[in-house]
Parts: structure tokens; C-alpha cells; sequence
């Protein structure tokens, strides 16, 4: 038995998707979460199930990436039955879909969710009227609490059991003005809207989408954010994790590494100096800078992105951001990726594919790449300068911003053609759900586990190995000519420069064994940042632009960097 | 008029035409933005954006595309 989940963008598949299969998806509040397609195996009823969660689309004739996608499957026709999932305080909207999958004839239910919003918001459906107008059977839920599912499964199951999947008889027609007639003619018919006072969330919605109060608040509220970011991570290093670190796991690894004898292997273990951060040791630092350093800002980044995302505010900041965007090329959509990049180059490079124009997604990927700092990489930055005044650190992550811009303004100006318009549905504010969102950051966080330590142990390990070997004083001197008299900056970072290239925050952590001086950690810190994407989001950038655009981002992205640093170098001389 | 030139204040407003291509038909029509269709402005954004309300969502359309839809004010 073969399942397709199909519904407009931002009706909460995913959640039922997750519900049906018991899978994992990622659902926020903003159209678009889901472009790929999910396939999952579940039993229901007692019968192999084969779920598929297709797109959103608004339409089986739209023209977006995730909508051709959708369109393609549904109209294969290569599966069972459809369950049409529709928004509950969108129903007018929602029955085109719903129409146009009717004309089909394929067995069809329709799942109607938020139904608790809609009802306080004065929505009222008769879904029996409704069941009866189109002929198909209706499941009125509340996905988020798990709601109305035991009615559905009893369903799905007499549906199975008989064999005789539901086919409407409907007669739908092809044009999409007289399909929104019929619409507009069954909705009088069985919704009734009453008129309620607007609730605290509705009067946000309009103080946020007013540009009078809407761009002070997006200011005020990305301000606040960066604050609590920094307020709650350095919270976790400096109450919780350092002492862990230093009390419970550092005497452990003194004790272990009496165990052996000086030599070679344990040059290889604990290297020549075991203190965190200044040697290359891979159970102190390797340990140090993932768990203690990079961990809490990533959790702190996540919990506050994901709150935001299940809010909906995202698409308002999308709107705001929309005139500024033009400017360089994107539109107001093109803000999402970069904010995902924040947290990781990785899911951002995902979210590329909201853009619908590759025009956009070569833009928004050399942006990604040169404007946002994944979250491990500001944090080596914010734990590198903690011993300097906070204004240098703001000097450099200015900089970086400053030069982002100024880029894809550039590219903006040599690639051909404009930038699309963006349209997009704004969403009601929601109230977080707890569970979807300590589900969403554990699955994050994960990621981020999984992705990053082994390539920071890894990379310290290598570090480790050419100290050792004195490979690094050979490579400082080959390269120390070009870093020293281009960027000022000391021959024995270039072994750096290398690493960098495997993952990016070590490399930044890196420069404290060095000790250089303050001007040298921000050049360093600048060139680090944006030279050229770490190893990973260079293997998904392939994938997601294919080889010959993944060159030209990334040479773009290296000519840039070059040039910048040389400018900042030689500014911080200047005014220093 | 062009929607971009409507006044905000939640008054019904008549599309009566959509200069666009196709594509741009397609996309609006998908949204429930056709010709004969009442919608309201909500608000827009100088030089940006403008937000409109149809059916019960909100709808942000870039200032090229929302010039392209003319609308009148019902009375």
C-alpha cells in the first residue's frame, strides 16, 4: 500500500508524516521546510505502508523547484491512495489543491489539521457538509497533540479492510477561475467566521508586518538575539562546562597519560603540552574545542532559531529584509539561507533550494560562504579576542558583514539577468510546541556532533602528527614569504591555512599556540573565515549546484578573500 | 490602479486585471489572485514589498509582480 501525503506549504505534513511513520521530519512555521521528498515504511492497521511526504504545493500547475517536484509525483499516479492534508484556517485557499487532486481519480481522504487554531480564531467548518459536497471523507486534527488520530486509524482500516478505496465522483473543471468559483460556492456553504476580539499573538502579527513598528522590532529583536546567544553560551562554558572540564575530565587525563612512557606515542596522544588550546593534544583540545568551546554557542544559536522558526517570524524578517536583498540580487527569501548559515554552512546550503533562479542560489551560496560565520567558527572568533575589548571583535565580524555585501553587490552587477520577486505566504504566529521544538534541537545538535568532532579531533590529531614530524616549520617556510609580506601575518600560521581547509574553527583555535598579537588574530581571523568553504559544505555545494558552479563560487570566494585581507592588513596597520 | 497604489485600510479591492507573463498568471492564480477575485491591502513597504489578503492568508508579493495587479476599490 502505497501512501502520498499531499498538501499546500506550511499545513503541517511533516508532523504527520512523522506521526503516520513514527520518522523524524523537520517541521517550522514557514512555507518550504520540506523539499526533498520523504519516504517512510510504517504498519498500519496491520498492512506494510509505504508514506510519502511529497512538497508542498499550492497548485498540481505551479511553477516552483519544490511544486514541479510535488507535481510530478502526484501525476504519476504511482501509488494508492492520497491523503490530501489541508490548513484548517485556510480551507477556501487549501480546496484548489484539493480540487485539482479530486480531478484526478485516484482514492482520495482529506486530513484537516490545526482545527484547536482555527476554532479560536471563530473558524467554523461543518465537515460533515463539506465530506458530503466532495464526496471524499474528512479527519479533523490536531497534529501537534496528537488528536483525532484514533478516528482516522479506525478509518484507514475500514478502508483497508474493504478494499474498496474511496474514488470521488465528483466533476471537477479544468479552468482555475471556474475551479475557484466552485470554491468560493462551497466554502459559504459549510464555514461560518465569527467575528473575535484579535488575541495577543493576532496583535503581534500586525505590529510586525507594519513597517512603521515592524522594522524597529526586527531590529531590536535580531540585537536581542546575538545578545542571549552569547549571554546563554558563554552561561554553559563558564558555570557549567569549563569547570567539568577542568575539575572532573583534565585530572583523568593526567592520570591516563602517566600510564606511559615519554616517547613517541605519547607525543602522538598528548603532544608535547597537554593545557587545552595550547597544545596539539588530541584528548585535551580535541576534546576542549568542540565539547566546551563550540557546543554551548551551537545549542544556544539552535534553541533561539528554532523558536523563531516556530513562530513564524522568519518570513516577516524575509519581507522586511526584501528591498535590501534586491539591491544585491536576492530577494527578501534569499535572507533564510544566510540566517540558517549562522548556524551551520551546511543547512543553509540545504535551504538554497527555496531560491527558484540558480542566478540567486550562485549569489546566496558566495554570500553564505563569505557573509555568515557558521556558529563554531564565531565562537573560536568570540573565545580567540575574550582577552581583548569587545569592540575588536565586533571590528572583525563588522568587517566580514561589510565585505559580503560589498561582494554579492559586485556579482550582482557581472551575472545577467534580476533578481525574481518574492511572493510568499505569511503564516500566523504559533505558539511553540515544546516537544517539535526540543525534538528539532536535539536533531541539530546531533548533526552538528556527528559532523564536527570527528573532523576536529581528526584535524588536531593531523596538526599533532606534522608538529611532530617538524613538517610544520617546513611548510612555514615555504609559505612564509607570501603570508608575511601580503597579510603581515607570521610564517607558522600557513599550516593553519591548510587545516582550515578540513574544518574551519579548529583552524581558528589553533592560532593561540601561536601567540600573536592582536592585529595578526584578526587578519588571521577574517582570512580564516572566508578564504574558501570547509571540506563539508564543499561536498554538498556539488551536490546541490553541480561542479562547474561549485568552481566558479568558490574562486570567487578566494579572489575576494584575497584581496580583502590584503585591505584589512594593511588598514589595521594604519589605524592601530 | 495598481495594488501598490490602494490605500491600507482593509477595504475590499476588485482585481481587475493581471499584466504578467504566464509564469507570473500561474503563480497568482495558484494563490487565488485572478482576475474578478476581491483581496484587501494590508500594508506595503516603501519600494518593497506589499502585503495583501486573500481568502484568509497573507500574502507577501515583490514590487514588481504587485504592480502588475489592477484592482478596484468596491464601495
Amino acid at each position: 500500500m502505497k501512501i502520498v501525503l499531499v498538501g499546500n506549504p506550511n499545513v503541517g505534513k511533516s508532523v504527520i508524516f512523522s506521526y503516520l511513520t513514527g520518522y523524524t521530519a523537520v517541521s517550522s512555521n514557514y512555507p518550504g521546510t520540506t523539499v526533498d521528498i520523504l519516504k517512510g515504511k510504517t504498519k498500519l492497521c496491520d498492512r506494510e505502508c509505504e508514506v510519502i511526504d511529497v512538497p508542498g504545493c499550492y497548485s498540481l500547475e505551479g511553477e516552483s523547484v519544490a511544486e514541479k517536484v510535488a507535481s510530478e509525483i502526484i501525476k504519476s499516479k504511482d501509488y494508492d491512495i492520497i491523503f490530501n492534508v489541508i490548513d484548517s484556517n485556510n480551507l477556501e485557499r487549501n480546496l484548489l489543491l484539493t480540487l485539482e487532486l479530486i480531478g484526478l481519480g485516484k482514492p482520495i481522504v482529506i486530513i484537516s489539521t490545526k482545527t484547536d487554531i482555527a476554532r479560536n480564531k471563530g473558524i467554523d467548518i461543518d465537515y460533515n457538509k463539506l465530506s458530503d459536497i466532495l464526496d471524499v471523507k474528512i479527519f479533523p486534527v490536531v497534529a501537534t497533540a496528537g488528536i483525532g488520530f484514533n478516528v482516522l486509524e479506525k478509518e484507514i482500516y475500514a478502508v483497508f479492510n474493504n478494499l474498496k478505496l474511496p474514488v470521488p465522483k465528483m466533476e471537477v473543471p479544468s479552468d482555475i477561475t471556474e475551479k475557484w468559483k466552485i470554491i468560493g460556492e462551497i466554502t459559504l456553504k459549510v464555514q461560518k467566521i465569527y467575528h473575535k476580539h484579535p488575541s495577543f499573538l493576532e496583535k503581534l502579527e500586525e505590529i510586525t508586518t507594519t513597517p512603521v513598528t515592524a522594522i524597529p522590532f526586527s531590529f531590536v529583536l535580531i540585537v536581542m538575539s546575538f545578545y542571549l546567544i552569547r549571554f546563554i553560551g558563554e552561561g554553559i562554558i563558564n558555570y557549567i562546562f569549563d569547570p567539568l572540564f577542568n575539575n572532573y575530565y583534565m585530572p583523568l587525563v593526567e592520570r591516563f597519560s602517566s600510564l606511559f612512557n615519554e616517547g613517541f606515542l605519547k607525543n602522538i596522544i598528548f603532544s608535547k603540552n597537554m593545557t587545552p588550546l595550547e597544545g596539539f593534544s588530541i584528548l585535551t583540545t580535541g576534546v576542549y574545542v568542540p565539547f566546551v568551546v563550540v557546543l554551548p554557542y551551537v545549542f544556544a544559536f539552535y534553541l533561539i532559531l528554532s523558536i523563531l522558526e516556530d513562530i513564524g517570524y522568519l518570513p516577516r524578517l524575509a519581507v522586511i529584509l526584501d528591498r535590501l536583498s534586491h539591491k544585491i540580487g536576492l530577494h527578501g527569501y534569499g535572507s533564510i539561507p544566510l540566517i540558517m548559515g549562522l548556524g551551520c554552512k551546511v543547512p543553509g546550503i540545504f535551504s538554497l533550494r527555496i531560491l527558484e533562479s540558480s542566478r540567486e542560489k550562485i549569489i546566496a551560496a558566495s554570500l553564505l560562504f563569505l557573509i555568515s560565520p557558521c556558529m563554531p567558527q564565531s565562537a573560536m572568533i568570540f573565545a580567540i579576542l575574550s582577552k581583548y575589548p569587545l569592540i575588536y571583535t565586533v571590528i572583525v565580524f563588522v568587517y566580514i558583514f561589510l565585505v559580503g555585501i560589498l561582494a554579492s553587490y559586485v556579482l550582482n552587477k557581472i551575472l545577467k539577468g534580476s533578481s525574481n520577486d518574492l511572493f510568499i505566504e505569511i503564516p500566523p504566529y504559533h505558539k511553540p510546541v515544546f516537544k517539535n521544538l526540543v525534538f528539532k534541537i536535539r536533531l541539530r545538535i546531533t548533526q552538528f556532533l556527528l559532523d564536527a568532532v570527528p573532523f576536529v579531533m581528526g584535524g588536531i590529531l593531523i596538526i599533532n602528527i606534522l608538529d611532530i614530524f617538524s613538517i610544520l616549520d617546513l611548510l612555514s617556510k615555504i609559505s612564509a614569504p607570501f603570508l608575511s609580506k601580503i597579510f603581515s601575518l607570521p610564517a607558522q600560521t600557513s599550516s593553519i591555512v591548510m587545516l582550515g581547509f578540513l574544518k574551519k574553527d579548529v583552524a581558528i583555535t589553533l592560532l593561540t599556540p601561536f601567540n600573536l598579537s592582536l592585529k595578526e588574530i584578526m587578519v588571521s581571523c577574517f582570512f580564516l573565515v572566508t578564504y574558501m568553504p570547509c571540506l563539508a559544505s564543499i561536498f554538498v555545494l556539488l551536490k546541490e549546484l553541480g561542479k562547474k558552479l561549485t568552481f566558479y563560487v568558490i574562486i570567487f570566494n578566494l579572489l575576494i578573500s584575497l584581496v580583502f585581507t590584503f585591505i584589512f592588513s594593511q588598514a589595521i596597520k594604519l589605524f592601530f | 490602479m495598481k495594488i501598490n497604489l490602494a490605500k491600507t485600510n482593509y477595504k475590499k479591492l476588485k482585481v481587475v486585471q493581471i499584466n504578467g507573463g504566464y509564469n507570473i498568471l500561474k503563480k497568482l492564480n495558484s494563490m487565488g489572485i485572478f482576475e474578478g477575485a476581491f483581496i484587501e491591502k494590508i500594508t506595503s513597504y516603501h519600494h518593497g514589498p506589499v502585503i495583501v489578503k486573500v481568502m484568509n492568508s497573507q500574502l507577501a508579493i515583490g514590487r514588481g509582480m504587485a504592480e502588475k495587479i489592477i484592482v478596484e476599490e468596491m464601495s
